[in-house]
């Protein structure tokens, strides 16, 4: 029940501080179109003028994607780098904002302003981003070693497989695992912020610490809160595409389906900031209890 | 070889040529130089073959041939010597390499050799290297000396006993488990070929084969628990109850190559094509009109289709059926009919990796279990394999050295029987086995048009002609010969027109069915039937690296001005028009409804180094405001050509290649040029990449 009540808590808190939602919207939007913009040059030199661009208000078509890829293919390392970098950059843009995200949940006050939320993003971003360095280590132990000791008898069975089956199921097992563990791993360390967040530390690594106690004794609560919490994209995800597929992709229509897919993105954000407000209810709940005992 | 021994080969070889007369008292006339006898046991527990041949080889030349060299192919697999893993060294990582794990490898030895007089070759057995670069240590051919040369006319017939260890499946032949699918599997001479010896190479990693045209009759001993397929019809089923066996006889004319595979799990499904039901007397009628042939000669035959597919794969049996139908269908209508009685397709099995290949009257298809039906595949590839049945099994090119005769016609041939039959397919996409066609709306695309892709970024690395192993790369070597070779007949297609490209395949079919042509034949019977002098055609595309670019660099348009600023001679007189005094003179003009004039001018470059030629000219067209044309032509020799039009309005779009015809031009963009730039079409790609972005962006943020 208390899970339950961490969860309408924290959706009332996210649609009560619904402003974020933009801030951390319009953050994605203008970084992408920041990456977008030498893309678009591209776009406009080679075919601004050609009769060819009416193939691509058409959509995918391998005459233009074969004509851009030939002139281009000596630019993939370039082309790589320009996703990496940026990639980077938003990685560290990310762990300051959800300072700003968190600090402002925990706030008292009812609004959001922009003020607030970039001064907790400022106070918070050293503290998250020892937790995301190591969390970083986590993962990397985890994917890079441990996975690979949990695959092998997977990998024992699928050698000496003797038809398609169990390969099939191998891999989506596998995959399953993967992603059930790396939600395992975020929330802990969601956990980690929001507890640095509450009882204003500084001390990252002592909290995550701390924190191996309180999720291991209520883990299923927690990771059932949080797996919830992940439906609820997943199913905005399949909302998004069952709309915005059979849209017609021309004239008016490419706008309203160029809307539909920044309000997509809207709800990817709002479930975002979903995750770290029911967490932090989840956690106040159960802390409180603690303190109490 | 002892007395005994010898009786034993002399009855087994009577027993076979007897056998073969019988049959051929009932067969097509010989048209093949070479008849093989094979008696084959698989030893399931070992993974070896135990073979006895009789070959029997006729010498249709005026050479004298001292010797017979043959190809051992299973030797490749032998050691990390042989041609096809050192060149797959150089290769690097990636998937071309190759890797055998101990007790994998196979061989092929060769235990005796003999005429049938009993005259021991055993002696003269020597491995040679004819290909440069050497591979010295490679022994996948063989040359054996005749005691006298074989005179012209005269027929020799050798015995081999031979004993091969199959494999772990390399290069699409060998095992996984229970499960064999063994091509290349025996010893096979060369091809003879008059005056210059003969043509025998070595395996090699980018090559496929090359062989005579033959009579095999096969006889393959197996565990009598294991389903089997073979080239050819199966003409005999004889148990053995004591050894717990099972030999099967398949018998087949006219063909160069046998392959079989093996199976317990096997399911074996037999159907008839039956072209009544298939083609329309109306169908019959078109064809004939087109290939202006009478309408007997278009008329197809029934054939026996037989599938032997994976259990799992049992829900795909009508995909693969119905696949087949439409390619027996056009591939006949087309090209010519099909003429053996059967055709046995495989679903090759589980990890024998033996998918996507073609044998006389067999081949392997390949799938999976989860297959979405907007994806053309298996379908692609059993039309594909099928098609080599033309393109390689009767049209039998030499592989080694002209693969694009067989890949690039096929592939081509391909692209137009799937758009045919099915139309456009859905990008083939998957994660984890599971295809993304179930869930999205994937784009479509013709096979032209992937082709074409793939074809414009490989012309600057070799000829189209190059010899398989002497290609830069793998890379280069599957796109160059699959897809540009392909790119160029569409393109040929597209300059002749679909009808006389009809005759021009068709022609090149039947005059060399059953015998082995050269590019040189297949442009012969282009000019043959075009009646024009399209070699330059095949110099600049398939004999070159030159890169085809035509394009629009510039077009201007704007209003022939009657007054211009500066000083003129006036009745003798020197007078100064200002701007102001242009524009009052202009106005004035205006006014008395003379009609504009614009100066068009469009420049054509040639940007790449290929050029058209012999009767062959750029086509320019101009489109103006008021929706008039003009046409003009280009030589296209120079590197570019200014045209100049006078026309009361300004050009909205100059184009060149306004049929398009080029469809290896490697940049389609700037075929055209508007006078005015338009952002419309760049909004979709525009929106849909920023997305990509944000979900990208989105992704990373996950970690954080």
């Amino acid at each position: 029940m208390k899970t339950l009540k961490a969860f309408g808590q924290g959706f009332e808190t996210t649609n009560k501080k619904i402003r974020m939602t933009l801030y951390l919207w319009l953050a994605n939007f203008l970084f992408s179109l920041l990456v977008l913009t030498p893309f678009y040059f591209i776009l406009n030199k080679d075919f601004s003028r050609s009769l060819l661009a009416d193939q691509l208000a058409r959509g995918v078509d391998l005459l233009w994607l074969g004509d851009l890829i030939y002139k281009y293919r000596d630019f993939s390392s370039v082309l790589l780098g320009w996703f990496i970098v940026p990639g980077i950059f938003f990685l560290l843009l990310s762990v300051f904002l959800n300072g700003g995200i968190i600090g402002q949940i925990a706030s008292q006050e009812e609004k959001v302003s922009l003020s607030n939320f970039l001064a907790d993003c400022g106070k918070y971003f050293f503290r998250f981003l020892r937790v995301f360095l190591l969390s970083s280590v986590v993962f990397i132990f985890v994917f890079g070693f441990l996975f690979k000791i949990i695959s092998l008898p997977f990998d024992l069975w699928q050698k000496n497989a003797s038809t398609e089956w169990p390969l099939l199921f191998i891999s989506n097992i596998k995959l399953l695992l993967l992603i059930l563990i790396f939600s395992i791993i975020r929330m802990f360390f969601d956990y980690v912020k929001v507890r640095l967040v509450v009882e204003d530390s500084r001390k990252s690594l002592r909290t995550a610490v701390l924190n191996l106690s309180f999720i291991g004794k209520r883990f299923f609560k927690a990771w059932g809160l949080y797996l919830l919490v992940g439906l609820i994209t997943f199913i905005s995800g399949i909302v998004y595409l069952s709309v915005y597929q059979p849209l017609p992709k021309a004239g008016f229509m490419l706008f309203v389906a160029f809307v539909w897919q920044q309000a997509y993105f809207l709800a990817r954000t709002w479930a975002k900031i979903l995750f770290f407000s029911t967490e932090y209810h989840f956690f106040n709940v159960f802390s409180y209890k603690e303190s109490i005992s | 070889m002892s007395c005994k021994k010898f009786l034993i080969w002399f009855l087994f070889v009577i027993s076979g040529l007897l056998s073969t007369a019988l049959i051929n008292l009932f067969a097509q006339p010989r048209i093949s130089n070479i008849r093989y006898e094979i008696w084959v046991e698989l030893d399931n527990q070992n993974k070896m073959l135990s073979g006895k041949e009789v070959i029997s080889w006729l010498n249709k030349t005026k050479d004298l041939v001292p010797d017979m060299w043959f190809h051992l192919y299973y030797n490749a697999f032998k050691n990390e010597r042989s041609s096809v893993i050192e060149e797959s060294s150089e290769e690097g990582f990636g998937p071309f390499k190759i890797e055998v794990k101990k007790g994998e490898w196979g061989w092929v030895d060769v235990m005796s050799i003999s005429l049938l007089d009993g005259r021991d070759l055993s002696s003269t057995m020597e491995f040679i290297t004819p290909d440069e670069p050497l591979h010295p240590g490679d022994q996948t051919v063989m040359r054996v000396r005749f005691p006298e040369p074989i005179k012209p006319g005269e027929e020799v017939h050798l015995q081999l006993e031979f004993k091969s260890k199959i494999p772990r499946t390399i290069l699409r032949s060998g095992y996984y488990q229970n499960s064999y699918f063994l091509g290349q599997w025996f010893p096979k001479p060369g091809v003879y070929e008059e005056g210059k010896g003969w043509n025998c190479h070595e395996y090699h990693l980018n090559s496929e084969f090359y062989a005579d045209f033959a009579e095999f009759t096969v006889h393959i001993t197996v565990p009598e628990n294991f389903v089997v397929g073979a080239s050819g019809r199966q003409i005999e089923a004889v148990p053995n109850k004591e050894k717990k066996t099972m030999t099967y006889t398949f018998y087949q004319e006219n063909i160069h190559d046998f392959a079989w595979t093996a199976d317990p799990d096997f399911i074996k499904v037999e159907q008839e094509f039956e072209p009544d039901k298939e083609v329309t007397q109306k169908e019959y009628e078109e064809m004939a009109r087109i290939l202006q042939l009478p309408l007997e000669d278009v008329k197809l035959p029934n054939v026996k289709m037989i599938l032997l597919i994976e259990p799992e794969h049992k829900s795909q049996i009508e995909r693969h059926f119905k696949a087949l139908r439409a390619a027996l269908k056009y591939y006949g209508l087309w090209y010519g009919p099909y003429p053996y009685q059967t055709v046995t397709m495989v679903d090759p099995p589980f990890r024998t990796e033996s998918g996507g290949m073609e044998y006389p009257t067999l081949f392997t298809s390949g799938t999976s279990i989860l297959r979405s039906k907007k994806v053309l595949s298996p379908e692609s590839v059993v039309v594909h394999e099928f098609g080599h049945g033309f393109w390689y099994g009767m049209c039998a090119n030499n592989e080694f050295e002209e693969a694009w005769l067989d890949e690039g016609i096929n592939t081509y041939s391909t692209g137009k029987v799937l758009a045919k039959a099915y139309g456009p397919g859905v990008y083939s996409m998957a994660v984890n086995r599971i295809p993304l066609a179930w869930f999205l709306k994937l784009p479509s695309a013709y096979d032209y048009e992937s082709d074409r892709a793939a074809a414009i970024n490989v012309v600057e690395f070799d000829p189209i002609t190059t010899f398989s192993w002497k290609f830069y790369d793998r890379g280069s070597y599957g796109l160059n010969v699959y897809m540009r070779a392909s790119t160029c007949l569409c393109t040929l297609e597209r300059l002749v027109g679909e009808e006389m490209m009809l005759r021009i395949m068709r022609t090149f079919q039947m005059r060399f069915r059953y015998r082995h042509p050269k590019t040189s034949d297949f442009i012969s019977v282009v000019n043959d039937v075009t009646g024009r002098d399209l070699s330059w055609f095949f110099k600049e595309l398939f004999f070159s690296t030159l890169n085809f670019d035509y394009g629009i660099s510039s077009l201007h348009s704007e209003e022939s001005k009657k007054y211009v600023r500066g000083v003129f001679e006036v009745e003798g007189k020197k007078e100064e028009l200002t701007s102001k005094k242009v524009g009052q003179l202009e106005k004035k003009e205006r006014k008395s409804g003379s009609e504009k004039l614009y100066i068009t001018k469009v420049k054509i470059r040639r940007f790449g180094e290929a050029r058209v030629n012999g009767d062959v000219l750029v086509k320019l067209r101009v489109v103006f405001e008021d929706g008039s044309e003009e046409v003009r032509l280009w030589d296209g020799q120079e590197r570019w050509k200014e045209f100049s039009f006078e026309k009361p309005v300004a050009a909205k779009y100059a184009q060149v290649d306004p049929d398009n015809i080029w469809l290896i031009d490697s940049n389609l963009a700037n075929n055209s040029l508007r006078l005015k730039a338009t952002r419309k079409g760049i909004w979709r790609p525009a929106t849909q990449f920023l997305f990509l972005i944000q979900s990208f962006l989105q992704f990373i943020a996950a970690w954080s």
